[in-house]
C-alpha cells in the first residue's frame, strides 16, 4: 500500500499536477464572476448600453463633417467602439475581493504571496492570465456583434488584421507591465491610492481610450511616442481602422517589441527588490 | 412658569444643534490631520480630483476644437453644459461624495458603528473621510465654468444669474439623489456598488453633452429615468434660449431647477427607511 506513495511521480504527471494547480490559480477572479449570473447579466447590459452611445456620440460628431484629422466617420466610430471592447479585457476589479495589491499591502496579506511554494511573480502573471482571457472573451463576444450589427468595420485588408492582432497582443503585453509597474510602487510607498489612480488615468490618456490620439494636438502625440502607452491601444487600433497602413506596422511592432522586453526585465528586477522591502504592516 | 420652560427648552435645543455641528466639525478636522499622516497622498489626492476632472476636460476640448458643435448645439453651448456639469459634480464630491462609499462602509460593518453614536448616520457617512479629491475637483470645475461663461454670448440678467446658481445647486442636489438612492438598497446588498460606478461612468461619459444627439428613446431614458438631463443639458438649454428644442415642455424645462432638491428629499426620507430595516453585518 505505501509503496505508490514512495514512488517519485513521473514527469508527465508533474507536467499535469503543475497545470492543474496553475489552472487553479488563473481561474480564481473568473470563476468568482462567472458564479455571480447576475453580475454576468449586469456586464452584458453594461457594455451593450456603452457601445449604443459611443456610436451615437461620434455618429453626432460627424453629421456635419465628413473628415476629420484624417478619420473618416467609419474609422472613428471603429476606434471609438473596440476602445470600448478593448476596456472589457480589464473587466474585473478585484478590489471588491479585497484582492488587489494595494489591499494586501493594507491588511498586510501580501506577506502569504511570498511564504507559499510559488513565486509571487509567477503567481501575479497567472492571476492576470486568467482575468485577461475572461475579459478577452467579452471583448470577442461582443466584437461579433457589434460586426453582426453594423457598429464597427472590418480592416481593409488581411494584412491590416493580421497586423493588429499581433499588435493587440504585444499591447496587451505592455499594459500588463505597466499596470504591474503600478501595482509594484506599492511595495515602496505602502499608502499611495492617490498615485495608482493618477498612474492609470495617465494610462487611458495616452493609450488613446479616451479619444483617439489623432484628434490631439502635434505635440502631444509627439510626447506620447516616446512614452508605452500609445502602443497599448492607440497603434493597434489605428492598424485595424487603416489610420496607420500595413506597410509600417513592422515598424510599430519592433517598437512593441522593444517595450515589452523593457519592461519585462524592469518588473522582473522589481519584484527581486520587493522581496528584500517587504513588511507585514501590523506586526 | 411654562414661558421659562420653554425658553430654557429653546435655549437647550440650540445647544444641542451647536454642540452637534461643533462634532461635526472636529470631525472633519482629525480626518484632514489623519490623511496628513501620508502627506504626498494627500496631495496627491488633491490632484486625483483636478485630473479625473481634466480628463473630462481633455475629451470635451479636443472634440469642440476639431468638431463644428454637437446636435446643432454651438461649441460654446456645449462647453457651458460642461461647465455647469462639472461645477456641480465638484459640489456634490465635497458634500455628499462618501455616499458612493457605502457599500465599503456596510461590508466592513462600520455602518453599525455609527448607528450607535449620537448623531445621523448620513452626516456620519459623509464625515467618514475628508475628500481631498474634490479640492481638486472644485477647482478645475471652477476654472472651466468660469471659462464657459467667458465664452457664451447669453445676456446675464439677475433672473438669468439666479436661475443658474438654482441649476448648479440643484444638480449637486440631483446627483446626490441618485447616489443616495442606490445607497439605500446597498444598506441591503452592498454589491450595488457595481451600479453605483456604472452611474457614475454614464454621468461622467454623457452627462455633459447635448441629449438630443441621442435617439428618442435613449433621451427620454436619460431625462426620465436617470434624469441626467435634469443636471446640466436642461438648465444649460433655458440659459441659451433653447428652451423650445429640449425634447421637454418648456415648462418643465424651466422649473429643472427644482428637480435636484425634490428627488434628494425623497431620496433622503427612502434613505431613512431603508436604514429602519438594516439588517446589520452578519445577520
Amino acid at each position: 500500500m505505501t509503496v505508490h506513495a514512495h514512488v517519485a511521480p513521473s514527469g508527465t504527471s508533474r507536467v499535469a499536477t503543475g497545470i492543474t494547480r496553475y489552472w487553479g490559480i488563473a481561474r480564481i477572479t473568473p470563476l468568482g464572476e462567472l458564479l455571480a449570473p447576475p453580475r454576468l447579466s449586469a456586464n452584458a447590459l453594461r457594455l451593450g448600453v456603452q457601445i449604443f452611445l459611443v456610436v451615437c456620440l461620434w455618429r453626432a460628431l460627424y453629421a456635419q463633417t465628413s473628415h476629420v484629422a484624417g478619420l473618416t466617420r467609419e474609422q472613428a466610430v471603429t476606434y471609438a467602439v473596440l476602445a470600448t471592447l478593448a476596456g472589457r479585457m480589464r473587466i474585473l476589479d478585484r478590489r471588491y475581493g479585497r484582492d488587489t495589491v494595494l489591499q494586501h499591502m493594507h491588511f498586510g496579506t501580501v506577506i502569504y504571496w511570498f511564504l507559499r511554494p510559488l513565486a509571487p511573480r509567477r503567481y501575479y502573471v497567472l492571476r492576470a492570465l486568467g482575468d485577461q482571457v475572461y475579459g478577452f472573451t467579452w471583448a470577442l463576444v461582443g466584437y461579433a456583434i457589434c460586426l453582426w450589427a453594423g457598429a464597427v468595420s472590418l480592416p481593409s485588408s488581411t494584412a491590416s488584421m493580421t497586423a493588429f492582432v499581433v499588435s493587440m497582443l504585444l499591447g496587451q503585453m505592455i499594459l500588463y507591465h505597466v499596470m504591474q509597474l503600478i501595482d509594484l510602487t506599492c511595495f515602496w510607498t505602502l499608502h499611495n491610492s492617490a498615485a495608482l489612480l493618477i498612474l492609470q488615468f495617465i494610462q487611458n490618456l495616452l493609450s488613446g481610450s479616451y479619444s483617439p490620439l489623432w484628434f490631439f494636438p502635434d505635440w502631444f502625440n509627439t510626447m506620447s511616442s516616446f512614452l508605452p502607452f500609445q502602443f497599448t491601444l492607440n497603434v493597434p487600433l489605428s492598424l485595424y481602422a487603416g489610420i496607420i497602413p500595413p506597410s509600417d506596422a513592422i515598424q510599430q511592432l519592433c517598437f512593441q517589441g522593444a517595450w515589452v522586453v523593457g519592461l519585462a526585465l524592469l518588473t522582473k528586477w522589481l519584484w527581486r527588490r520587493a522581496a528584500r522591502r517587504i513588511i507585514s504592516q501590523g506586526g | 412658569m411654562t414661558s421659562i420652560r420653554e425658553a430654557v427648552k429653546h435655549v437647550s435645543e440650540n445647544r444641542s444643534i451647536s454642540r452637534s455641528w461643533r462634532v461635526t466639525w472636529q470631525f472633519i478636522r482629525l480626518n484632514i490631520r489623519s490623511q496628513m499622516e501620508y502627506r504626498v497622498n494627500f496631495f496627491m489626492s488633491i490632484a486625483i480630483g483636478a485630473v479625473w476632472q481634466v480628463s473630462i476636460v481633455v475629451f470635451a476640448v479636443v472634440l469642440l476644437t476639431r468638431f463644428p458643435g454637437m446636435g446643432n448645439w454651438t461649441s460654446s453651448e456645449v462647453l457651458l453644459i460642461v461647465g455647469m456639469r462639472m461645477l456641480s459634480h465638484g459640489l456634490y464630491v465635497l458634500f455628499f461624495g462618501r455616499i458612493f462609499e457605502l457599500s465599503s462602509l456596510v461590508q466592513e460593518g462600520r455602518i453599525d458603528t455609527f448607528l450607535l453614536r449620537p448623531l445621523p448616520v448620513y452626516r456620519q457617512v459623509q464625515l467618514a473621510f475628508f475628500p481631498a479629491n474634490a479640492v481638486g475637483d472644485l477647482a478645475v470645475a471652477l476654472c472651466l465654468f468660469v471659462d464657459s461663461l467667458i465664452r457664451s454670448s447669453i445676456e446675464w440678467s439677475p433672473g438669468r444669474i439666479t436661475f443658474l446658481v438654482a441649476a448648479i445647486l440643484s444638480g449637486m442636489l440631483l446627483e446626490a439623489a441618485m447616489f443616495t438612492a442606490l445607497s439605500s438598497i446597498a444598506l441591503h446588498f452592498p454589491t450595488t456598488s457595481y451600479w453605483s460606478t456604472w452611474l457614475d461612468e454614464l454621468m461622467g461619459t454623457f452627462g455633459s453633452y447635448p441629449l438630443s444627439i441621442l435617439p428618442r428613446a435613449a433621451e427620454a431614458v436619460f431625462t426620465f429615468g436617470i434624469p441626467l438631463a435634469f443636471i446640466a443639458y436642461l438648465p444649460a438649454g433655458v440659459l441659451s434660449g433653447r428652451s423650445a428644442t429640449l425634447g421637454v415642455p418648456e415648462s418643465l424645462a424651466i422649473l429643472s431647477p427644482l428637480a435636484g432638491p425634490t428627488a434628494f428629499i425623497a431620496t433622503r426620507l427612502l434613505w431613512n427607511h431603508s436604514l429602519r430595516r438594516y439588517p446589520g453585518m452578519n445577520s
